[in-house]
């Protein structure tokens, strides 16, 4: 059972997406440094943005491997790319400030070798399979550092597992009440793989249009921020949470305000539907 | 097929490249030798569990009837969903069954690892069935083969012409639970492999006890189980190519295709999960 799966052609080309995402994407998430260097946690929202900024590169190469009728739905694209990604952000989490280039590489290695194997083994033959999931690994190791980032305030792996609870007035380090011991990787696993797949598996089909498919990974990105900001006020000061809560809810309203616009502009006819209105006393 | 080509429908099966073959000989090679430099036999040893962990779950997922989105319309035998959504399913089950046997000994978590797994997929099953039966009005019936080969049930009679056989006959349902119970299984040994190497390198690095370290220790091994497991299960989704009926399918024979690449994929996303204690305070 293949179903066809139709894109729409034109728009920006996917090489210019990919170099802006990559380059877009590792400087946002080395913005959030900002805070090792200033000691503070103003700048964990950055690397939400790096999620954002990765998510619509994503959703591009997504479109473009799903376009060769993988038969397995889009969604496995999206699981296997945070699966080989998840891996790889946390083993640069370990290397300290090299964290964010350490990630992509070892992303780049597995998903290449994911790729080789689903095209010289599994036997896809697929032109495009050996970049895309090397892409989409790469993608996912930023997202889960970004969100990482977002979360901690920080990527470095030793700030990641030691977290600090106050009990009866006195600050206690524990490793329960940190990123990784409360288990919210696992967390930002599954968001960012409904993210990441979510644009591409609504919008393909006849009069798909780039803008509006794009338009709609920015929003499932910010829609992501928003979870992760409320997370993050566990782990970081209470100022910084709430200027990551804000830009997470601003750039989901303006993201979500741009793609309904959008679906306006491409539809046939919008028809504002109403809830029906009950009769008084039961139907 | 879509407007740009796809990959190559050739009958039978194809056989993995040469190119393939000896690219994942030398990654399993390159995979065991960096376990060893890193770790010494505690590595390889956990490197070889591993493999063979994905090595299970990627012949298990074979058994697993996925009907795909025909199967929600009754028009193809299986369970209706995608490969990826019921491998996960089924390896989770194993997954949280096996942690939560993991101190009562590697025998009984992997029993009962395999338990969990195998118990979701005959709930599943089971309830699939009543849906179909009861629910819908249709009877069990194989397209892909004409006789049960367990209770010798005929099918060709109950099949409705212009499907490909549909609900869930009782080889698909055998097939299910061995293909949970192996996903399980598999899903449960890489956890165990990860869990010991933290349990034993974290009191050290982070100068606490065994005890204080289970949270990152737990969190950290289960979310690259979880991110294993779905790599190997979207490999396998790819060679399966949409929907499979069990056991008496004939794109089982794809099986040993699905073996090779989950066995690299696991060995070479196994060795960077396990080796990335090694590099905490290096930078």
């Amino acid at each position: 059972m293949t179903v066809q799966v139709e894109v729409g052609v034109g728009g920006i080309p996917h090489n210019k997406i990919m170099i802006y995402g990559l380059v877009g994407s590792l400087i946002l998430v080395y913005l959030t440094y900002l805070n090792e260097i200033t000691g503070t946690e103003y700048f964990a929202f950055f690397g939400g943005l790096a999620c954002v900024a990765a998510l619509i590169w994503g959703t591009d190469t997504i479109k473009i491997l799903c376009s060769y009728g993988l038969g397995t739905g889009v969604p496995s694209a999206g699981m296997i790319a945070l699966g080989s990604g998840t891996i790889a952000a946390l083993f640069g989490a370990t290397t300290g400030v090299f964290a964010p280039i350490v990630a992509v590489i070892i992303a780049a290695f597995i998903g290449a070798v994911c790729g080789l194997m689903a095209n010289h083994v599994v036997r896809m033959d697929i032109p495009v399979m050996v970049v895309s999931l090397t892409e989409l690994a790469v993608i996912g190791a930023i997202t889960v550092l970004g969100l990482i980032a977002m979360v901690g305030g920080t990527f470095n792996f030793l700030d990641l597992v030691i977290g600090t609870t106050v009990i009866l007035g006195f600050a206690l380090q524990t490793f329960e009440a940190s990123v990784i011991g409360g288990g919210i990787i696992a967390v930002i696993f599954m968001l960012s793989a409904i993210a990441i797949q979510h644009a591409f598996n609504a919008c393909l089909g006849p009069g798909e249009k780039q803008d509006r498919t794009l338009m709609l990974a920015a929003e499932c990105g910010f829609l992501t921020m928003i979870p992760v900001a409320i997370m993050s006020f566990a782990f970081v000061e209470f100022i910084p949470a709430l200027i990551s809560l804000l830009v997470s809810v601003i750039g989901w309203a303006y993201t979500y305000a741009k793609y309904i616009e959008l679906s306006k502009r491409d539809a046939f006819a919008w028809l504002d539907a109403k809830p029906i209105i009950e009769p008084k006393g039961g139907a | 097929m879509s407007a740009l080509g796809g990959p190559a429908k050739t009958a039978g099966v194809q056989p993995p490249t040469g190119m393939g073959l000896v690219i994942s000989i030398v990654l399993i090679i390159i995979a065991f030798a960096l376990a060893y430099f890193l770790l010494q036999i505690a590595g390889l040893l956990a490197v070889v569990g591993i493999t063979v962990g994905g090595i299970l779950i990627g012949f298990g997922v074979h058994f697993v009837p996925v009907g795909g989105a025909p199967a929600a319309m009754g028009q193809s035998p299986g369970i209706a969903t995608g490969v990826p959504m019921l491998a996960s399913g089924a390896g989770l089950a194993g997954l949280f069954a096996g942690a939560w046997a993991a101190p009562l000994g590697l025998p009984i978590a992997l029993a009962s690892g395999a338990i969990g797994g195998g118990l979701l997929m005959a709930i599943t099953c089971t309830m699939v069935n009543i849906i179909y039966i009861f629910g819908m009005g249709i009877p069990a019936a194989s397209g892909k083969v004409d006789k049960d080969p367990i209770t010798g049930d005929t099918f060709p009679e109950y099949k409705t012409q212009g499907t490909e056989g549909h609900g869930l006959p009782f080889i698909s349902w055998v097939g299910g639970v061995i293909g949970g119970a192996l996903g399980g299984l598999g899903g449960t040994l890489i956890y165990l492999e990860f869990l010991d190497i933290y349990q034993a390198q974290m009191p050290a690095l982070l100068s606490a006890t065994g005890e204080q370290i289970a949270p990152i220790a737990i969190s950290l091994a289960g979310v690259f189980a979880i991110g294993m497991f779905l790599v190997n299960a979207v490999l396998v989704a790819y060679n399966i190519g949409g929907t499979i009926e069990g056991p008496h399918d004939p794109k089982f024979k794809r099986a040993p295709r699905a073996i090779i690449a989950s066995a690299v994929a696991s060995a070479i996303a196994g060795v960077f999960a396990i080796g990335l204690l090694e590099l905490v305070g290096v930078f």
